[in-house]
């Protein structure tokens, strides 16, 4: 096989598939942009890219300097000192280089397809990294599978504009350099790892994975008795010079030396260190003496560390690990201690259907490559393994991880798939040429020989194979264990492999498992196109007649406010909406997508819960001058606030357990009514009063449907007084309220109002007469 | 004026009597607890005799259906719970100011009746109550919201009562020991798979164990009233279908695994073609079950392989 010529066309043919890969990955994300337009998609990427719009506008140093006072209202936020800048600064760069060059292209088309463009880059790192683990054809595989795996797309298509986007690309491609750094040993790799850690740092909370993940890389080994100067060189230069770097991120600031969550990372440098420094000492005096000092050594070592350890975490030098890590081991505990973040549905456990719908095939062929993974067992497929572990884990625990996931189920099933064909493709003269001379060479039980003939039989083996045989040959002591134990391995799965000897059954495999790989791409195309490509800020429905129907109620909504307020208009709305309303109405929100602060939040779901006159109060301390609420009821759109709304008085409850009690509004049968069984607190409560009012009025006597709660809702609506409607949009979706001012006479604003509807029904009432 | 001071010196005998009947149903009471673990059985007529007003003392009363023709998982889950806070009630420094109370549906049918209750284990909290007149005001501990620990449950009669009453937990000696071996098991299985390079598949296995950390229901008959194992909706899942689909996983990576391991290895060549075509129509049937019961959860999902 390994002629010439056909060495000649794969050079020319692998890049060209990578570069199809990469046309693929990208279009397959386009689905949005071609249906909608390009905008920007969902709650985060409106933040990130007001950011971004600041970051070209004013520069690099005023956007690090941010103190952004339209967000969080009164208290404000440090918007330099609380993002991961990385996303904001990639797409400036890129903007600039543009218009360096003379293209004109608006920052927002940048933001838009930044995800896509890297999603390209991802799969050519997923290459690179397969490449390093069996082959540059397991290479290709995996690219292909990571391009299109739903998994991954749902985090990147055009217009979602998030840190996730581009910190995909920097895992895979960080963990395609930790790999070259451990098996090369040269510090120049492990410095690059270490550069793109800095990225990754800067880019996407998550950089947490790889602090983590490194470092336990290189304990197993280390418990594996693979200690290395390879490994000794990579992890020292990632560690040392990953640190300082992540420090200058401000948002991360201290957290390396201080929080539990980094710690592993120092503490296997230290122990790394600790176990170079006895194998120099090994070196000098006899093994007798040396254990003695060795046995003392680890006793001291370990006494001192957890004193020392125990002293530091009780006087709050290191900070014990933060609740959204913790909730990671205990699914149970966000439930009850961190109702913020139980509420948000990305956090919530994973159904099998969820990765059937993310990874469909690559499923199973996955575990086969992690088997195949354990065979092999050199220092890298170690890592692949215990990223499958973690990553399996943590996906399994949140939706949200199931994004880390990804990339080593794309790698490890393109590795079984590829030996799979390998098995099935390969010509029979090739494979009994090879496998009788590794028969014979067994019969030797020369190791090294063994290692230098099955290597023909893998075209790529040959290099770290020849490797292996030339420091055998130089009597390195470590090489040559290694190469015995690769040599041990080759020769018991070598042993008594023939080739498959029918055409038919050959064929049959190849055939079946190809149908398999047009499968997997019809489910991908339909996965993305179906339910990762929604905006989500603009929305499709279909009719009956099967016409299209465009639903773009927020936008209206938004550019009302844009248009009709003041510039300092306090909008109130609950905070998944505050990063939109800033991007896009370029108001003063109370509370957004940040979570930082949960007082304020439950401050706001108190004014969302309490009564007129209690919520009141709350919007008057904080200057509100309109309410903003989404409401389903007439489309049938379930994700309104009606139904976020246990939520926000879960939350206010947390803070305000004596203004708002969640059974309250609980029916005495335990059930969440808004008809005609709901309870007092519930038809007082604002949330409720702003989404039905003048509700009935829309259906004429008694009919007024819920579609979302399919609940027959009373005839008479509730009242509002201290409100006053501003704008509902064409659906209904959003709804406006106006804060009335205080009364001029002096009076409660009920009485003014019930004084001055009572008017208007004494005059009706005549006229009716 | 006689007549006067006569009255009033009724009413004061009258006030002395309830103060009397009072102290002597706490002391009564207490003794009570203090014989039976900190609590009280009730019954119907007991309950009402405990829960007559006025009366100085704040009562919790579990309502439970222990027996086991009830088949009340959660009634027995809770049990050894709500002991546990109750043998906290001795060391309270003053135990006259509240009692635990069960109160079984076999010997209280009428109070569950009163009540409107219709599911079991509900637990409620009734305060101090001065005079006979007020209306019967309880709250209910909301078993979904806060849980079945007696932390959180001591941590909800806290808030009402203002007693702090500390849970301590018994030592146990047997999930400990457990930990222990399941550690050190962990621990050597790790090492086994590392050194020996191992044929073990770990990864199937943690698919089961990750999809059982929801604790879901293990399967619920359906409304026809054969047992069902697909739970309806996209994004539930009983305890039974998790393991069909982890069982269908693992024989799909088997089929792969022995594809491209097991079958280079037979020496005859039509033995292997038999080997390849069974593995082959196992791993198709196997994967088109799977579509079929995703399309079971996914009604919309337009593709299929056999059927």
């Amino acid at each position: 096989m390994s002629t010439e010529s056909s060495s000649t066309v794969a050079r020319v043919l692998k890049p060209t598939i990578l570069i199809l890969i990469a046309i693929v990955a990208i279009s397959s994300r386009l689905f949005s942009i071609i249906r909608f337009e390009s905008v920007i998609h969902e709650f985060d990427p409106w933040f990130n890219y007001r950011t971004t719009q600041h970051l070209v506008k004013n520069g690099f140093y005023d956007f690090w300097n941010w103190f952004d006072e339209k967000s969080w209202y009164p208290l404000g936020r440090v918007v330099g000192g609380t993002v991961y800048p990385g996303i904001m600064v990639t797409s400036a760069l890129i903007h600039n280089v543009l218009h360096f060059f003379n293209f004109p292209v608006d920052i927002r088309n940048v933001c838009v397809f930044l995800a896509p463009m890297f999603s390209g880059l991802t799969a050519f790192s997923a290459y690179l990294l397969t490449k390093e683990l069996k082959d540059s054809s397991a290479g290709l595989l995996a690219a292909a599978f990571l391009g299109v795996a739903p998994g991954y797309i749902s985090r990147s298509v055009a217009g979602s504009y998030d840190n996730e986007g581009i910190a995909i690309f920097l895992l895979v491609f960080t963990f395609y350099l930790w790999i070259k750094a451990v098996k090369t040993g040269s510090a120049f790799f492990g410095l690059l790892t270490a550069l793109f850690y800095f990225y990754m740092v800067s880019a996407w909370g998550g950089y947490v994975f790889i602090t983590n993940l490194l470092p336990l890389h290189a304990f197993t080994l280390l418990l594996m008795g693979r200690y290395s100067n390879r490994l000794y060189v990579s992890y020292s230069t990632f560690c040392a010079v990953g640190t300082l770097l992540s420090m200058q991120i401000p948002f991360v600031g201290f957290q390396p030396t201080r929080t539990s969550e980094h710690m592993a990372a120092l503490g296997v440098f230290g122990l790394l260190q600790l176990y170079a420094f006895a194998e120099l000492v090994r070196g000098y005096i006899p093994p007798k003496q040396f254990r003695a000092l060795l046995k003392g050594g680890i006793v001291a070592v370990a006494v001192i560390a957890s004193i020392g350890l125990t002293i530091l975490s009780f006087s709050g030098v290191i900070a014990p690990f933060t609740g959204r890590f913790y909730s990671l081991y205990d699914t149970g505990y966000a439930k009850i201690h961190i109702p913020i973040i139980a509420s948000v549905s990305e956090h919530q456990p994973t159904a099998w259907t969820s990765f059937f719908f993310d990874l469909q095939m690559l499923i199973f062929l996955f575990p086969a490559g992690v088997y195949l993974c354990f065979k092999e067992l050199k220092d890298e497929h170690v890592f692949i393994i215990l990223y499958s572990v973690f990553a399996s884990y943590f996906a399994g625990v949140m939706v949200r991880l199931m994004l880390t996931l990804t990339p080593v189920v794309c790698v490890s099933a393109a590795i079984a798939y590829s030996t799979l064909l390998d098995t099935y493709l390969e010509t029979s003269e090739h494979v009994l040429a090879s496998t009788k001379p590794a028969i014979a060479a067994a019969a030797t039980s020369a190791p090294v020989v063994i290692e230098a003939t099955t290597s023909d039989s893998k075209a790529t083996g040959k290099k770290t194979a020849a490797k292996a045989a030339a420091a055998a040959a130089a009597a390195a002591k470590s090489a040559d264990a290694e190469a015995k134990t690769h040599a041990k391995s080759a020769a018991s799965s070598e042993k008594k492999r023939f080739p498959i000897f029918n055409l038919d059954s050959r064929l049959l495999v190849i055939l079946q498992l190809t149908w398999f790989l047009f499968m997997f791409a019809w489910h991908c195309t339909y996965v993305t196109s179906g339910s990762y490509s929604s905006p989500s800020i603009v929305l499709a429905s279909r009719q009956q007649d099967g016409s299209q129907m465009i639903i773009d109620d927020f936008r209206e909504a938004y550019y009302w406010l844009r248009k009709n307020t003041k510039e300092d208009a306090k909008v109130m709305s609950w905070w998944d909406y505050g990063y939109q309303m800033a991007g896009m109405a370029n108001v003063t929100t109370l509370v957004d997508n940040n979570t930082w602060n949960n007082t304020h939040i439950a401050t706001v779901g108190k004014a969302m819960s309490t009564s007129e006159e209690v919520s009141y109060k709350v919007l008057r301390q904080h200057d509100v001058d309109y309410v903003l609420i989404l409401f389903g009821g007439v489309i049938g759109y379930s994700g309104d606030d009606i139904n976020k709304f246990l939520w926000m008085i879960r939350i206010a409850e947390g803070v305000y357990p004596n203004d708002v009690k969640e059974t309250n509004f609980f029916t005495p049968r335990g059930e969440y009514k808004v008809d005609h069984d709901a309870t007092k607190t519930m038809r007082e409560s604002l949330m409720y009063k702003m989404s039905y009012y003048r509700f009935a009025e829309l259906y004429g006597s008694g009919n007024a449907v819920d579609h979302v709660r399919n609940a027959r809702m009373p005839a008479e609506g509730p009242t509002l007084s201290v409100l006053e409607e501003a704008y509902t949009t064409e659906n209904w979706l959003v709804r406006i309220y106006k804060v009335k001012d205080l009364d001029i006479l002096g009076r409660d604003l009920k009485d003014s109002t019930a004084f001055d509807k009572g008017r208007v029904r004494k005059i009706s009432s005549l006229k009716k007469k | 004026m006689a007549l006067l001071t006569l009255l009033i010196t009724t009413t004061t005998t009258n006030a002395q009597t309830t103060g009397d009947i009072i102290a002597k149903k706490v002391s009564e009471l207490q003794a009570k607890a203090t014989k039976t673990k900190g609590i009280i059985e009730l019954d119907s007529l007991a309950f009402d005799d405990v829960l007559a007003k006025p009366r100085n003392y704040s009562m919790v009363v579990l309502f439970t259906a222990i027996s086991p023709e009830f088949q009340c998982v959660p009634c027995k889950n809770f049990d050894p719970e709500y002991r546990l806070v109750a043998a906290g009630w001795f060391r309270i420094p003053d135990k006259s100011q509240i009692f635990f109370g069960i109160l079984d549906f076999k010997a209280g049918q009428s109070v569950f009746q009163k009540f409107n209750m219709n599911s079991a284990p509900s637990l409620l909290y009734f305060p101090v109550s001065d005079s006979p007149e007020s209306s019967p005001s309880f709250d209910r501990y909301d078993f979904g919201k806060s849980g079945f620990q007696a932390e959180s449950f001591a941590n909800w009669v806290n808030a009402r009562s203002g007693l702090k009453i500390d849970v301590q937990r018994p030592f146990d000696f047997v999930a400990f020991s457990l930990k222990i071996m399941g550690f050190s098991g962990t621990v050597g299985l790790a090492h086994f798979l590392f050194t020996r390079g191992g044929k073990v598949i770990r990864s199937k296995y943690l698919w089961a164990a990750v999809s059982l950390i929801r604790h879901p229901p293990y399967s619920m008959p359906s409304r026809d009233g054969r047992p069902g194992f697909i739970a309806p909706g996209f994004q539930n899942q009983f305890g039974l279908e998790t393991q069909i689909v982890a069982i269908t996983y693992a024989v799909l990576c088997g089929g792969a695994i022995s594809l491209m391991s097991s079958i280079p290895r037979i020496e005859s060549p039509s033995k292997q073609r038999l080997a390849v075509i069974i593995w082959m129509g196992v791993i198709t049937v196997m994967y088109s079950v799977l579509i079929l019961f995703f399309r079971a959860k996914n009604p919309s999902y337009p593709f299929r392989l056999l059927f």
